[in-house]
């Protein structure tokens, strides 16, 4: 005869939680079957290292889960998370932003010292990687413990080339990965960021979450931490172009929305940064570049009209140079492309011309700076690509003043 | 016989002068209630700017996803809503001064005929203002597209889409209008009729080989991602 099971309400799952201090939770719709092997492990696994502390797990679903399988093993509390219904066109990076801000009012609710959330993928749910995300903030005092992911030259260049150098640039903290999977804070910095969801609340639901950005505004401690995940990527079913104006534009409409706070940070400060680097997996071999160059080249024949919209005369005139070197020597110079990436931010703040015009726009540029740092990075050892990265996101810096001024007098600096 | 060519030129004139002098007060008046209601408009307009900057109507729209803007990028919704305010005021000025012409120069029927017939131009503004923006978003909708799909018809595509809805937009227009009767109708008919029965010639007699090709090809290209997409991941 099946058991039958009484899952409580979420609310009153809570409620009965007094003072947790770790909250652990999954950002997003995960495998329950996983979910239950995995925490059966870190049950048992956790016994040594943190038997006083009382750990609270969250994930959709998770109050149908039993509580203690192995009597061995440490107690977890289980709570189902709720979460606001999800927009079927919403991509990935919403839906975990949209349950992140799920786990992080619950995290208020029940008092959790430390909040860890997690990659609805499950990567990130054994105990290393807990321990490694909570070290910080129970024994270090960091409010916000961001990740860093394994070191690939060809993995995650939307984040290298515009999501990470630009919030370096804007907001004075070199963050590796500011639109994380993973990360943990503090139970004050889960506050800062509920508040930051009700000032933005009509927006807040299609906005995605950087914790590091937040955290740097209202002068909280931020360090990192290196972690063994290498995530898979999550843009089966998205196309290139849909998925670069989701996080590209996601990263202007904060650019539009914290000005006042960017416009007064000059440089840019290292973060504290804990646990050994971890090298990621290579794909190895040169890559084919000539099917980016030439839609590059497609889009310099075509888009001289729209470019011409939100570029000055200076850039388009490089971009003309650019379309006409030989394959070989395709290279886009990186102070070309912190403008272009300036520019369009600027644009999107003045709506130029329309928003998906603007972001369909940038892809075929962002395609000839992926092919330009393909054919520089293509046979560079991997400590080299890492300086290489460091150089653009220096050049994000260097360019500042340019889109500072360009923000501030639209018309007047129009170089 | 001068006598009477003389006459007879004298009285044209007078009636011409006596028409003129008729009309006068209510050409004043027409002029009159434009003027005003252009300056009351303009007040207006400027009163409703200052509140919707005061009450930061741009901001709570964009915050709102609104698609207003994604259409006309260019102006912000506060001036749309401003200049709409205006314009509106100048037409009930036009259709006040229209009236006060009647009632001043005893010339009947001359207002039921402009009345009758304004909210077939405002209908018609209506459509032609609609039309140049839905051709111009949706002309760069495409090109952007098929540059991203790597089409290299994309600007013929582009330049197509935007002309069929431009001629869309003329013929809705005229219609509206009432010009051209059945020509229009016709005329428009025969176009795009001509256009598919050209296209479906060529598709099933003349291209049918390379239409075929074409679907072979599509059909067995594979599915999976290229070797080199493969090895990079944007994110």
């Amino acid at each position: 005869m099946a058991k039958a099971e009484i899952v409580e309400e979420p609310q009153a799952q809570a409620e009965k939680i007094d003072n947790a201090d770790l909250l652990i939770g999954v950002a997003g719709p995960a495998n329950m079957a996983e979910v239950k092997a995995k925490l059966d492990q870190i049950r048992l696994e956790m016994v040594s290292s943190v038997t006083r502390l009382k750990i609270v797990f969250a994930c959709l679903g998770a109050g149908g889960l039993d509580e203690n399988v192995d009597p061995r093993g440490i107690p977890i509390h289980l709570v189902d998370l709720q979460m606001p219904a999800a927009d079927p066109s919403a991509n990935p990076w919403v839906i975990a932003s949209q349950s992140s801000r799920a786990l992080l009012s619950l995290a208020r609710q029940v008092n959790a010292r430390v909040s860890i959330v997690l990659g609805s993928d499950l990567l990130g749910l054994d105990v290393l990687t807990i321990e490694r995300l909570s070290f910080p903030i129970l024994e270090k005092q960091s409010d916000l413990v961001m990740p860093v992911y394994p070191a690939a030259r060809f993995e995650g260049l939307i984040n290298s080339a515009i999501l990470a150098p630009l919030n370096r640039a804007l907001y004075g903290l070199r963050v590796r990965y500011p639109l994380p999977l993973e990360f943990s804070c503090s139970l004050r910095m889960a506050g800062l960021l509920s508040q930051q969801e009700s000032a933005h609340a009509a927006s807040s639901q299609q906005q995605m979450l950087y914790p590091a950005t937040t955290a740097a505004i209202t002068g909280s401690q931020i360090s990192q931490t290196h972690l063994a995940l290498q995530h898979e990527a999550q843009t089966d079913g998205l196309d290139l172009s849909t998925v670069l104006a989701q996080l590209a534009g996601s990263a202007f409409l904060q650019m539009e929305q914290l000005a006042p706070h960017w416009q007064r940070v000059r440089g840019s400060q290292p973060l504290q940064s804990w646990d050994p680097p971890t090298v990621g997996k290579e794909n190895g071999g040169p890559i084919d570049v000539s099917p980016m160059i030439d839609s590059f080249m497609l889009a310099s024949r075509n888009l001289q009209e729209v470019w011409g919209l939100v570029l000055p005369p200076v850039t388009m005139l490089e971009l003309k140079h650019l379309a006409r070197l030989p394959a070989a020597q395709f290279r886009m110079p990186d102070e070309l492309w912190v403008r272009i990436i300036y520019d369009f931010a600027l644009a999107h703040r003045l709506r130029t011309l329309s928003r998906v015009h603007l972001l369909g726009a940038l892809t075929p540029l962002y395609l000839a700076w992926v092919a330009s740092y393909a054919q520089e990075v293509g046979t560079m050892p991997a400590m080299a690509v890492e300086q290489r990265l460091e150089q653009l996101a220096r050049a994000y810096e260097s360019g500042k003043p340019y889109l500072v001024s360009r923000w501030r007098w639209p018309d007047r600096f129009n170089p | 016989m001068w006598q009477q060519i003389q006459q007879s030129l004298v009285q044209s004139i007078e009636r011409v002068i006596t028409k003129i002098v008729t009309l006068l007060p209510g050409i004043v008046a027409f002029v009159l209630a434009l003027i005003i209601f252009a300056a009351i408009s303009w007040v207006f307009a400027m009163a409703i700017r200052r509140l919707l900057i005061a009450i930061r109507f741009d901001e709570r729209l964009s915050q709102e996803r609104s698609s207003l803007a994604e259409w006309s990028p260019g102006s912000t919704p506060t001036v749309l809503v401003v200049r709409t305010v205006f314009w509106c005021g100048i037409i009930i000025g036009v259709l006040v001064g229209v009236s006060a012409f009647e009632a001043a120069s005893a010339e009947a029927g001359i207002s039921a005929y402009i009345f009758g017939y304004v909210p077939r131009v405002v209908g018609a503004a209506i459509l032609l203002f609609a039309g140049n923006i839905i051709a111009r978003f949706l002309s760069r909708t495409v090109l952007i597209s098929g540059v991203n799909m790597n089409l290299q018809y994309a600007r013929l595509l582009s330049l197509g889409v935007k002309w069929l809805v431009l001629v869309l937009t003329a013929a809705m227009v005229l219609d509206h209008l009432a010009i051209g009767g059945q020509i229009v109708d016709l005329a428009f008919g025969i176009l795009f009729g001509g256009i598919v029965l050209a296209l479906s010639l060529s598709v099933g007699l003349g291209s049918r080989e390379l239409v075929t090709r074409s679907l072979e090809r599509e059909a067995s290209r594979p599915v999976e991602v290229p070797t080199e997409e493969r090895k990079i991941h944007h994110f």
